[in-house]
């Protein structure tokens, strides 16, 4: 699958996306004006590609600031798909990240947790 | 005349604390600027990154909930991208904590509902509306009344109190709806 880089923008993430090498970061901030337009192509291919690496590892990384519901909502829909293929044999790590006086991003990282049981996950201050 | 008016008005906001306050077509363009414009001005008041975020996200779910609920709108049934929803806004300090407010028209008919979500948020201590947030957020069903349920629940985490509300009717269709957010 090819990788997919998109820059940073003013209220969307980077998107740095290696399928090739089985790592993939979210970087920034998530308030897109339609959440599932931005979202909604990197689910579809999130889905797909976790099918194809079935017993692989794969590194995912959020290093989030802020994102509003629309996003939070995408972003657990992205954590369900990647508990999915831990549940069926591939070796996924999470590693969520949160500046050290950001409790938000703490919070939002353990709530997120809670939905993994198959996920290998680490909340890392940085 | 025309300076004294306005100066009076812009002095009546300072002594009430406002930082800004807008009325009238809000769209997510003016969110975006709006939004910067909080940012950099708590930055600069060295306002603590966790207050910050919270201050933030608050502004953004009520003006969200502006442009998408409000029933005061200009719009062309054939173009949804111009869609224009009218609403008020206001950001500032009372008493040493910050607090966003903002107010719509809607539909007395959607106003039942919306205040039933608040009572039941309301109801709530700060685990309660965690589990409930997350309770929200783990359905696979999308649909209006869920997008807005849990903005009201992003909303309700970020505060210091239970969310204020109130509803005054202006006709037998409409209502006036606002809502004051401690943080």
């Amino acid at each position: 699958m090819e990788n997919r880089f998109i820059p940073a923008l003013e209220r969307s993430p980077e998107v740095d996306f290696r399928y090739g090498e089985n790592h993939l970061a979210l970087r920034g901030e998530a308030y897109p004006e339609d959440a599932a337009a931005f979202f909604g192509p990197l689910l579809k291919d999130l889905t797909t590609y976790c099918q194809s690496i079935q017993g692989q590892d794969l590194l995912v990384e959020f290093q989030l600031e802020y994102f509003n519901t629309s996003s939070a909502k995408a972003l657990m829909n992205m954590i369900q798909v990647l508990e999915g293929a831990a549940r069926s044999g591939t070796r996924v790590a999470l590693r969520w990240t949160f500046q050290k006086d950001d409790d938000v991003m703490r919070e939002f990282g353990e709530d997120f947790s809670t939905e993994l049981e198959h996920v290998h996950f680490q909340l890392v201050q940085i | 005349m025309l300076a004294s008016d306005h100066y009076r008005m812009t002095m009546e906001n300072k002594q009430r604390g406002i930082i800004f306050s807008f009325n009238g077509f809000i769209s997510e363009g003016i969110l975006f600027a709006l939004g910067k414009a909080l940012k950099k001005k708590m930055a600069a008041d060295e306002i603590n990154a966790g207050t910050m975020k919270r201050v933030f996200s608050v502004f953004v779910e009520q003006a969200q909930n502006i442009i998408r609920y409000s029933a005061d709108t200009l719009a062309r049934e054939d173009q949804e991208d111009c869609r224009l929803s009218s609403g008020l806004i206001t950001v500032g300090t009372e008493a040493g904590r910050f607090f966003v407010a903002c107010g719509n028209v809607m539909l007395r008919s959607q106003a039942q509902p919306l205040q039933a979500r608040l009572e039941k948020i309301r109801g709530l201590d700060s685990a309660g509306i965690k589990a409930y947030y997350l309770e929200r957020i783990k359905e696979t069903v999308e649909s209006d009344s869920l997008g807005a349920s849990l903005g009201l629940i992003e909303i309700a985490r970020r505060a210091s109190e239970p969310i204020r509300y109130d509803f005054l009717d202006i006709d037998g269709l409409t209502t006036f709806y606002c809502m004051k957010v401690f943080i």
